[in-house]
């Protein structure tokens, strides 16, 4: 992805200094090794800290809705004929354009709003899974060089291949190149393998159902409520979550048990024809929770009973804001 | 009274929410052709089976509901138009991944009922305590008040 990295740069400071976009949302090299983070820049000078490769995680369209919800919070006291209009631009990959596509459609913001440069994927690092794959050793340094990531640890020199550690999602991505872009950078990444995207959950769908309910009350045993999936999910945005809400209240805050399944069931449930698969909720999970396992139900479900996949292109609007009155599966319907 | 209580075999406590316009008329007719069928039912009348929040589902459950039925007009004769086509799908969705979790399918049911089915009504309650009976008391997502 080296020449991706370069040609973005130069992508960048051309933007900027020809005022496309007044702030460009991209990574940057994290303080800790083999991390990217997500940076802000709004000078050419800047571009140069943008980077490009398989340690890039978060799903950057969150911060593209919390940056023009701001910047239209801001302008809501000011005269119309005042108003000034803002352009964010964003390095995008796959998952980031569904997440877009998902807000444009939605009617978040205008599609003039937001400048997406495309950017071809292959993949990101499972962090958790590098831990795991060292032995829980702490890594002082690493580069990933050809497909494999050869690191300095606490334990000695270690080299590990890095399709062995790829994120999950990833794995089995099908929209792995920008769907939608002002710009694209590169040629288009080769396929990943979406064919086996739904075996996790056939294989689970398969156990009985005590099996099931015992694996969701383990998985969500350990949630802490911290809500980070909430805030790293694109697709969570409203400005009062109805966690928060209190008239009704529709779940405690507390760490009851029951409350937990609860939150996480519907969090879950919302995400119906709106989850893109970036993986961004099981990255920031402090506690390893396996949320996958059920979105990716949510998934298959909304593709075999809408035949929609979220995100997946400007035409198709979300399922749930539509209907088929012919077609629509009714075999859930007890008919005495 | 204590005696009395425990004698008693369990029966399930059911929540219907149904719509105002086919399933509660339906219900209605039920009682007015003095037509029969078991207690255990609680219904609550909403306009539309399209303004049903999935929440209302979840937090039955969650309260101690052992079985939840949702009914409404048949698709084609909702009096707005389409708010039980879109409710179809919410609760297609909804059920399958209640059963995908580990709740059990038969806890949370949908049907169709309209203004004139009184007897039909009554069969629909007959059917859905049976089933509910037959999973027994639920246990799975009920907070404890202290």
């Amino acid at each position: 992805m080296e020449n991706i990295e370069t040609k973005l740069r130069e992508e960048a400071k051309r933007l900027l200094l020809e005022k496309k976009a007044d702030v460009i949302i991209g990574y940057e090299k994290g303080t800790l090794p083999l991390t990217a983070t997500p940076c802000f820049i709004t000078t050419p000078e800047e571009a140069d800290k943008l980077v490009w490769n398989n340690l890039c995680t978060q799903n950057l369209a969150k911060f593209v809705h919390d940056l023009i919800m701001m910047h239209k919070n801001s302008q809501k006291r000011v005269k119309p004929e005042d108003r000034k209009k803002k352009v964010i631009g964003v390095v995008a990959r796959g998952c980031t354009t569904r997440s877009l596509i998902i807000h444009l459609q939605e009617r978040q913001y205008e599609r003039d709003e937001v400048y997406i440069i495309g950017v071809p994927c292959d993949g990101y690092l499972d962090g958790k899974g590098l831990k795991v794959a060292v032995g829980g050793a702490d890594i002082v340094e690493g580069t990933i060089d050809g497909g494999q990531i050869k690191m300095k640890t606490s334990d000695g020199d270690k080299t590990v291949a890095l399709k062995d550690v790829l994120a999950d999602s990833c794995l089995t991505c099908r929209f792995n190149n920008p769907i939608i872009s002002d710009i694209m950078i590169g040629q288009n990444a080769p396929a990943m393998n979406p064919d086996a995207e739904y075996n996790d959950v056939k294989d689970f769908e398969a156990k009985p159902i005590e099996e099931r309910w015992a694996y969701f009350v383990k998985e969500m045993e350990k949630c802490i409520r911290c809500n980070a999936c909430r805030q790293a999910c694109p697709s969570c945005y409203c400005p009062t979550c109805f966690v928060e809400q209190s008239q009704p209240q529709w779940v405690g805050i507390g760490e009851d048990k029951t409350d937990t399944q609860v939150f996480q069931f519907m969090r879950l449930y919302h995400m119906v024809g709106r989850c893109v698969d970036c993986g961004s909720c099981v990255s920031v999970c402090p506690m390893g929770v396996d949320l996958r396992k059920f979105l990716k139900k949510i998934d298959k479900d909304c593709w075999e009973l809408f035949a929609n996949r979220a995100g997946s292109s400007m035409e198709d609007m979300p399922p749930l804001g539509k209907y088929d009155e012919h077609h629509d599966k009714e075999d859930f319907i007890f008919n005495p | 009274m204590a005696e009395n209580l425990a004698n008693k075999e369990w029966e399930p406590k059911i929540v219907a929410i149904v719509c105002n316009w086919c399933t509660y008329a339906g219900a209605d007719l039920a009682g007015i052709s003095r037509i029969q069928y078991p207690p255990n039912v609680r219904i609550i009348r909403v306009p539309c089976t399209g303004r049903i929040n999935p929440f209302y589902i979840v937090k039955a459950l969650q309260s101690g509901a052992d079985g939840v039925l949702v009914s409404g007009c048949h698709p084609g004769e909702c009096h707005y138009i389409s708010g039980n086509l879109v409710a179809r799908r919410k609760f297609a969705a909804l059920k399958s991944f209640l059963n995908y979790v580990g709740v059990e399918g038969d806890r949370a049911l949908f049907t169709w009922v309209s203004a004139s089915e009184g007897d039909r009504f009554a069969q629909v309650i007959k059917g859905v305590t049976a089933k509910v009976k037959a999973l027994g008391p639920a246990k799975k997502l009920i907070k404890k008040m202290e």
